[in-house]
């Protein structure tokens, strides 16, 4: 491996900008970061560059450990957006600096500084002074500098970011080539998801400092496993939708999801659609694909070879829209229609059309969307203006419902409404809390909220789970919930007994639960140890600092109210609870 | 080129006629008269005051000391204006607005507060005569009032420079393997160069015309602490007005020319990066 990342973390002023980041970049890789600004990408590539230190984690290039070398001893080559080129020295003082600080002789220098000027295509342009090139030839020189010395790893941070469209397009030409001429690890931050998919071999796309997903461009693009990169990666329309034994119930259609999850009860899941995979028509027989709804044509774009439409949902078509590309969430459906499908089917705005869906891809993601619960109507609706709730939700791309439940945590009483819980139920962690969440969580809620009064997001995020059986959901729920809020996510480990008691099987579970959210969820999490009775010590450790959560999974229910009193009635900190049976 | 070419800017005629009679009324007609205060002497009366024995040991000690006075500040004018910009401390801005106090002080002010502090039996003063160091009454004395009140514009003339290095330039030649001295010397200093030089050259144009603050601390004995101005001010009260307009004629032609070297100097390394690139 080129470059290793080992669970990297910064922070400024408490807030990590880069939280547990694990990296491996093999050999002549091009990777590519990508992640809106503040993501906390330009800060990863300083850490490695050397440029900024790291507080936890580890750095290695070349399987040698630089976490605490100096960047001039880390031999990388970094070239920054506004070029830095050193504006007193001409070009060829510029390239050859590297060369000079190293002592080599002039001969050798000259030599040099020839081969890489004919790498950027600026042969006789020693002479000049930066002032004198324009932005293109400026990055030219700057790549042209970064690679004098033969790197091992070249790092470009938004290279193209002060470049207009052609020079940029001729640039990145360049720059691939050059790295697969010298067959160079590269290293490129960006927020153009354009520029990542021309360019890369891998990207990771980043997010609130967490390294969400990475993988082949065609991967990410056709699979994402994340919200976020389902719209940040491409423009997405995501569908509330329910699993089915069939297949994926969206709208009137049942489509069979383009990937099998084996094992998976029925229940509601996010649904990604690119707008390329839509198709319109005149009316429901003429689809080649599953019909969706009916939809009136709200705007019709032309943008050359692409059509964009935004349709809006006929009233009384079952299928909640959450979010399209810019993650704006309201009623609209983007598509996108190539010249030939226009010339099959002419769409005006204004018109009414069928909407067919041709390919469905589920997240994986366990949170589908929230329903705030309460006994009357203002209680509900006042739990779902919540300000963490609400930032979730913003943050999820999804909706909050409200449910009423009169005879909330009366024991014996029946539901009122349908008695089903799609989503993750949600209720205020009032003086009645245990015994509501009893209640609910007995009639089939799966993963349950409790919120209290003004809670706001995390910093740091406790996960913890009695009974096995909700150990793989818990982790799953954990990943998805870390993935919205920049805070770190810490697995308590408790151990009945006194202090140091810790059998070696206990601490291999440890081990064993952070390499399993590692794997399976993509989720970096420290561990800690405690000892004695687990709700007392989750309590006791929750009240020692502010801006802590709960995620907590349970398997059997036998005497939760009693049991989770303290936790769930302290009234500070919010608690997720993830219910699995065994069975 | 014609004063009256069409210009994107208008205002030109206006504003150089307030420039050309602002110059001529302020500073070149007093000048003037000073000229021709001195030229009204005989030659020889001239010759006698302007090379007196006095006289060259004023020079010596006028133009050495604030010379010295000067490069003292370049360098620690830089270093405060360096931690000023570089670094966040409490009570930066605090030290910020103390940078300035020798331009709000009365100068006479300054010379007392030195004298107090550095007289044979000053604060710390009485710690430096065990050494055989004096301070006051001294050469050393001057330099030191000299260098006080000279210090805010060596400081303020390199701070916006500071401020404009771009931190991106030291990163990129850290990448590239350069350590910390290589990096000042090869990137920082020649993009501060200018500002440098024009902030010694303040701070010396100060120390020469400085008079309040010297006259307390440097005891003012004919041909060991006493500068020109001093000198000039002697003539004035024995009213001999045309020695003194002479003795100012040295001072000023000395002054011109050294600050006319600095700024050539500083126009041909101009040039000569220009030249370079063409």
């Amino acid at each position: 491996m080129s470059i290793t990342l080992d669970q990297v973390t910064k922070h400024y002023g408490g807030v990590p900008v880069v939280n547990d980041v694990s990296l491996d970049i093999g050999d002549g890789e091009f990777f590519v970061l990508l992640g809106p600004s503040g993501s906390g990408k330009s800060t990863l590539l300083r850490a490695i560059a050397g440029l900024s230190g790291v507080d936890h984690g580890r750095i290695a290039l070349h399987g040698r450990d630089v976490t605490h070398v100096a960047a001039r001893k880390r031999g990388v080559g970094l070239v920054f957006q506004n070029y830095a080129l050193f504006r007193h020295m001409t070009v060829a003082e510029n390239i050859e600096f590297a060369l000079r600080v190293r002592h080599m002789r002039a001969r050798a220098r000259r030599q040099r500084r020839q081969e890489l000027l004919r790498l950027v295509a600026l042969e006789g342009l020693d002479e000049r002074l930066p002032a004198q090139l324009s932005g293109g030839q400026q990055q030219r020189v700057a790549v042209a500098r970064a690679l004098a010395h033969k790197p091992e790893v070249l790092l470009l941070d938004e290279p193209f970011g002060a470049l207009d469209a052609k020079i940029r397009e001729e640039l990145r030409r360049t720059i691939r080539q050059v790295q697969r001429e010298l067959g160079i690890t590269t290293v490129l931050v960006t927020h153009d998801q354009e520029e990542a998919f021309a360019m890369a071999d891998r990207i990771g796309i980043m997010n609130l400092g967490r390294l969400l997903e990475m993988g082949a461009p065609h991967d990410l693009y056709s699979r994402p496993a994340t919200r976020f990169v389902a719209t940040f990666l491409g423009a997405a329309n995501l569908i509330l939708a329910r699993r089915t034994p069939d297949g994926i119930q969206v709208g009137a259609t049942t489509v069979a999801p383009a990937e099998r999850a084996a094992g998976a009860r029925e229940n509601e899941v996010v649904a990604v659609v690119r707008p390329e995979e839509i198709e319109v028509a005149a009316s429901r027989e003429e689809l080649s694909s599953g019909y969706l709804a009916r939809a009136v044509a709200d705007e019709v774009v032309f943008t050359g070879a692409l059509e964009r439409l935004r349709l809006r949902l006929e009233d009384g078509a079952l299928t909640p829209l959450l979010a399209y590309g810019d993650g704006e969430a309201n009623a609209a459906l983007l598509v996108t229609r190539t010249q030939h499908e226009q010339r099959g089917f002419e769409v005006r705005p204004g018109q009414t059309v069928a909407v067919g869906v041709r390919r469905v891809h589920v997240l994986p993601t366990p949170l589908s969307s929230f329903t705030a619960c309460a006994a009357s109507a203002p209680q509900a609706e006042a739990l779902s203006r919540q300000p963490l709730l609400t930032e979730l939700a913003a943050r999820m791309k999804t909706r909050i419902a409200t449910r009423v439940e009169p005879q909330l945590g009366l024991a014996e009483a029946p539901c009122q409404g349908e008695d089903t819980f799609v989503g993750t139920t949600v209720i205020a962690a009032d003086a009645a809390a245990a015994q509501a969440a009893e209640w609910l969580l007995r009639r089939g809620a799966r993963d349950l909220l409790v919120l209290p009064d003004g809670a706001r997001a995390p910093q740091r995020v406790l996960i913890h789970w009695i009974g096995e059986a909700a150990r793989s959901a818990t982790l799953a729920v954990s990943a998805s919930v870390l993935r919205h809020v920049p805070a770190e996510a810490v697995y308590v480990g408790i151990f009945a007994g006194p202090e140091g008691s810790a059998p070696p099987q206990g601490m291999r579970e440890l081990l064993d639960a952070r390499s399993e959210a590692q794997a399976a969820h993509g989720l970096e999490m420290r561990t800690e140890l405690h000892f004695g009775d687990a709700e007392q010590q989750l309590a006791r450790r929750l009240a020692e600092s502010p801006g802590q959560m709960l995620i907590i999974g349970v398997s059997h229910l036998g005497e939760f109210a009693a049991r989770f009193r303290t936790l769930l009635q302290g009234g500070r900190w919010p608690v997720l609870i993830v219910h699995r049976g065994a069975a | 080129m014609s004063f009256r070419s069409p210009s994107i800017l208008p205002g030109f005629g206006l504003t150089f006629g307030f420039t050309t009679f602002f110059l001529s009324t302020i500073v070149l007609l007093p000048l003037a008269a000073l000229v021709l205060s001195a030229t009204s002497m005989h030659w020889s009366d001239f010759v006698s005051t302007v090379f007196s024995a006095r006289a060259l040991g004023s020079y010596r000690l006028s133009f050495g000391a604030s010379l010295l006075a000067a490069s003292i500040n370049l360098v620690f004018g830089f270093i405060i204006a360096w931690t000023l910009v570089r670094y966040e401390f409490p009570g930066r801005k605090l030290v910020d607005a103390l940078i300035d106090m020798p331009f709000a002080l009365p100068t006479a002010v300054s010379g007392i507060a030195l004298t107090t502090v550095f007289a044979q039996n000053g604060w710390i003063g009485r710690y430096l005569e065990p050494l055989g160091i004096k301070v006051a009454y001294t050469w050393l004395g001057v330099t030191l009032a000299l260098t006080l009140i000279s210090m805010p514009f060596a400081v303020r003339a390199v701070q916006p420079a500071l401020l404009e290095v771009q931190r991106d330039l030291e990163e990129a030649a850290e990448t590239l393997g350069a350590g910390r001295f290589y990096v000042f010397r090869r990137i920082i200093l020649p993009t501060i160069l200018p500002a440098l030089l024009t902030g010694f050259t303040l701070a010396f144009a100060r120390a020469v015309g400085e008079y309040g603050s010297v006259i307390f601390i440097s005891g003012n004995l004919p041909m060991k602490t006493e500068i020109t101005p001093l000198l000039i001010v002697v003539h004035l009260e024995q009213f001999d007005y045309q020695g003194a307009a002479a003795l100012g004629l040295v001072m000023l032609v000395i002054s011109f020319v050294m600050l006319l070297t600095i700024n050539l100097l500083q126009a041909w390394g101009r040039r000569s990066q220009v030249r370079a690139a063409n």
